[in-house]
């Protein structure tokens, strides 16, 4: 692996501003994610998890400290970094082929070209025949199929997927699970992946980053170095699972 | 099983049959056996009076259906006005928190002056022309129009705007994009009682000044106190009501497609 | 003091510019450019003059702002209260027993798109310039959403409570008691917040078409004789009014719909 840092976290802090108050909720996170790295945030729940996934993608801006992600310091919203989410953020009024040409179509690429590219990414998770269906009319599983193809069809230098099973039965979740390691493993991209879920963390990672309770900050890093596809019930899995488990803090 | 599904047929047919069917007898009774006959024609003179009407003209110059025209026509000028700038309105009061600040306790002051009480003072101000029944109908619609796209506007996804502007929209393609579509529904819940507003507000505007339209041939009525004739006016109002009512359920289904499950 | 309490605080100062402004506007527009002439237009300061003489004196209408007020609300009230008393269980019945839906539903959809401004003709030729005239035109202004709404309510009944209910061994009349009124409680109260505002527009048409009182009456005096500081006097009173009874709604529903509606 060539090393190159795509993502640099530097002494970030983050505080809201509410009516009811000044809340701190990240307290000067430091980390780096490197090129094509399957990097996993993992943290008991309400830690501040999607507040990071946030910052890495400019929807919210640092109190302190800054982000570099691809050389770039982060000051907003970029089409270079996506994002899939904790429940589906699809647009209802247009139907999965509109919505995965999405970024394309905004950044003014011809329509033949845009549907090449969308369809290739439909086909990858899997949707194909379902181009001309809205979001009501399919399951869960397959809205966050549409989420993970709009997210790659943009090409963008990062993705970030918060929690994105999170809603999903468990049969389903599994077979997400899989589905996201086969697509990591076509198309190679730099991907953050947030969960509150130590099996699907291990399943998934290169690397994971747990991080602590409220005001969060990076408590532990593990490198997995099992071989891929994983089995849950591998004494290795088994003992790391065991290990994160001890180091975490309990959810407030 | 033939038999319970002759039955049910039956049953959808003849019951609501059995509704009209008996506030006809019951009118036609109250006419020909009471007092209330000096004031009420039967069902069958109004009937009449209504085919008669669709060719020969009630007052001067205008058939039924020329007077129906007439007021369809103020509706829709009125209600366009209406649907635009109380979108305009109701979308940057809820988008732009400035303009929410400085519109809304201007707003909040006119929002619940009932329609209608706008005609006295548009006469003085426009006359008795177009004018001032166009303003009279847009005061009725504007109100509905921006109390509801007001309300989606600000029930917008913040979410679904990062996501855009994560997926490289500029502001305005976000807007077009993403505020609008997801403002819809709510748009045409305002334009639904908007148009039904305006269609009442038309009718208390041609009925206080006007030489035309269905107020007039109701209030026109009211004046030689021919009951017939206001009756025809009424009738004539609640079909193109259903009518009206029918095309923005009809645009909605079009519109709104995408909130429909099934395939 | 936090920031964000700090911005909200802000946009407060700015809506109060926001009226300062067009106080301000419509004083310069008046009082010293005199763009408009005054009896189009009177400024802000006669118009507060007038509203405050309008309290102990009875020009031009014969009656004080209050006697005015009363006489609406005493009329708005009785309507009110019948449209109320038939609409609700007339929905709920149409609503729960099939045999009245199928009856009632075909008479009631034809009736609906009727404006009650309509009747208004009706009703003068039937009773005069009176107050059972009015009354009625606000009957049925109340009970029109009345009915839609607790008819729609009733039938929006979770069918799985009901089957919940009926393991419980709870008779039909217990059902409908225990389940379905009060799952169809916020639906009715807002039909009756709707028909609160429709019987309100009713009111006001109704007493500039034909009336010798009432606020609507003392408007359509301001403009027979182009005084239209009391016809802007009339237009206020009427949105005050609105927003006490939304206040007063709102409250009511605060302390009568426990548990909330579901949007
Ligand atoms: N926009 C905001 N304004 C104020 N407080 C916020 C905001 N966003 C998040 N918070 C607060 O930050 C804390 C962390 O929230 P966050 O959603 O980032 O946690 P999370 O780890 O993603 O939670 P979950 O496990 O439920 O996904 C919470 O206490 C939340 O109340
Ligand atoms: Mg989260």
């Amino acid at each position: 692996m060539s090393r190159k840092a795509v993502i640099e976290c530097k002494h970030v802090s983050k505080t809201f501003y509410t009516l009811s108050g000044d809340h701190l909720v990240v307290d000067d996170l430091n980390f780096t994610v490197y090129e094509n790295e399957f990097v996993v945030l993992f943290g008991p729940g309400q830690c501040g998890k999607t507040t990071v996934l946030n910052l890495i993608t400019g929807l919210e801006l640092p109190t302190k400290g800054e982000i570099i992600v691809a050389g770039e310091k982060v000051t907003g919203p970029s089409p270079k970094r996506g994002m899939v989410y904790q429940t589906t953020n699809l647009f209802m009024w247009y139907n999965v082929m509109k919505n995965v040409e999405f970024g394309p179509s905004v950044r003014g690429i011809s329509k033949k070209e845009r549907r090449k590219k969308a369809q290739h990414y439909i086909d990858l998770v899997g949707l194909t025949g379902f181009e001309k269906h809205y979001p009501v009319q399919l399951s869960g599983g397959m809205q966050q199929r549409v989420g993970i193809a709009r997210a790659y069809c943009n090409e963008p230098d990062i993705i970030c997927m918060d929690e994105p099973f999170g809603h999903l039965d468990a049969q389903t979740r599994y077979l997400m699970e899989k589905e996201v390691e086969r697509i990591s493993s076509q198309e190679k991209r730099t991907v953050v992946f947030v969960t509150n879920n130590v099996e699907e963390a291990i399943y998934l990672a290169d690397r994971i980053i747990l991080l602590r309770n409220l005001p969060t900050s990076v408590k532990k890093e593990y490198t997995v170095d099992l071989p891929r596809p994983r089995n849950y019930v591998s004494p290795e899995f088994l003992a790391l699972r065991e290990e994160i488990t001890r180091d975490m803090d309990p959810t407030l | 099983m033939k038999k319970s599904s002759i039955k049910q047929k039956a049953g959808t047919i003849l019951l609501p049959a059995v509704g009209f069917v008996a506030i006809l007898v019951i009118w036609w009774l109250l006419v020909s056996f009471t007092r209330i006959g000096l004031l009420l024609p039967t069902p069958l003179e109004v009937l009449k009076r209504f085919i008669y009407f669709l060719g020969n003209p009630i007052g001067k110059a205008f058939t039924l259906p020329m007077h129906l025209l007439i007021s369809l026509r103020r509706v829709l000028t009125g209600f366009c006005i209406a649907s635009v700038a109380g979108i305009i309105v109701g979308i940057s009061m809820g988008r732009f928190k400035p303009i929410e600040a400085i519109v809304r306790p201007i707003f909040e002051l006119v929002r619940p002056i009932p329609g209608v009480a706008w005609i006295p003072l548009a006469i003085v101000w426009f006359g008795i022309g177009e004018t001032a029944k166009t303003f009279i109908i847009f005061m009725g619609g504007f109100v509905n129009i921006v109390v509801n796209t007001y309300a989606g506007a600000r029930h917008v996804d913040e979410r679904l705007m990062g996501v855009a502007y994560m997926l490289g929209a500029s502001k305005i393609q976000a807007f077009f994009r993403v505020v609008l579509p997801s403002c819809v529904p709510y748009i045409f819940a305002g334009m639904q009682v908007g148009l039904s507003t305006c269609w009442m507000a038309v009718l208390a505007a041609e009925m206080v000044s006007s030489f035309e339209g269905v107020g007039w041939v109701i209030i026109a009525g009211q004046d030689i106190n021919d009951m017939a004739q206001i009756f025809v006016g009424i009738i004539a109002i609640a079909v193109m009501g259903l009518l009206l009512a029918a095309f923005m359920r009809f645009m909605e289904r079009i519109l709104c497609r995408w909130r429909e499950r099934g395939a | 003091m936090n920031t964000a309490k700090r911005i909200n605080r802000k946009y407060k100062y700015i809506s109060l510019i926001s009226m300062l402004a067009f106080l301000g506007i419509w004083y310069l527009a008046t009082a010293v450019l005199k763009l408009v002439p005054a009896y189009s237009l009177p400024d802000p300061v006669k118009v507060i003059t007038t509203f405050v003489q309008k309290f102990y004196m009875k020009v031009p209408d014969g009656a004080t702002l209050l006697q005015n007020i009363w006489a609406s609300v005493k009329v708005a009230m009785l309507g009110y209260v019948f449209g109320v008393v038939i609409g609700i269980p007339t929905g709920v019945a149409m609503g729960w027993i099939k045999a009245v839906e199928k009856i009632v539903r075909p008479v009631f959809d034809f009736i609906k798109p009727i404006p009650p401004i309509a009747l208004i003709p009706v009703m003068i030729v039937f009773f005069g310039i009176s107050l059972q005239a009015k009354a009625i035109i606000i009957f049925f202004s109340t009970v029109i959403p009345c009915i839609v709404n607790s008819y729609s309510g009733i039938k929006q009944t979770n069918q799985i409570h009901l089957w919940v209910a009926q393991t419980f061994g709870a008779t039909r009349r217990q059902q409908l008691f225990t389940v379905a009124l009060p799952s169809a409680l916020p639906m009715i109260f807002a039909g009756l917040r709707v028909a609160m505002g429709s019987s309100w527009m009713g009111l006001v048409a109704a007493e500039l078409l034909g009336s010798t009182s009432g606020i609507g009456y003392m408007i359509s005096v301001g403009r027979a004789l182009l005084r239209s500081d009391i016809i802007i006097v009339g237009i206020l009173t009427l949105g005050i009014i609105g927003i006490l009874i939304s206040v007063m709604f709102d409250l009511l529903e605060k302390l009568l719909v426990r548990g909330g509606s579901e949007k």
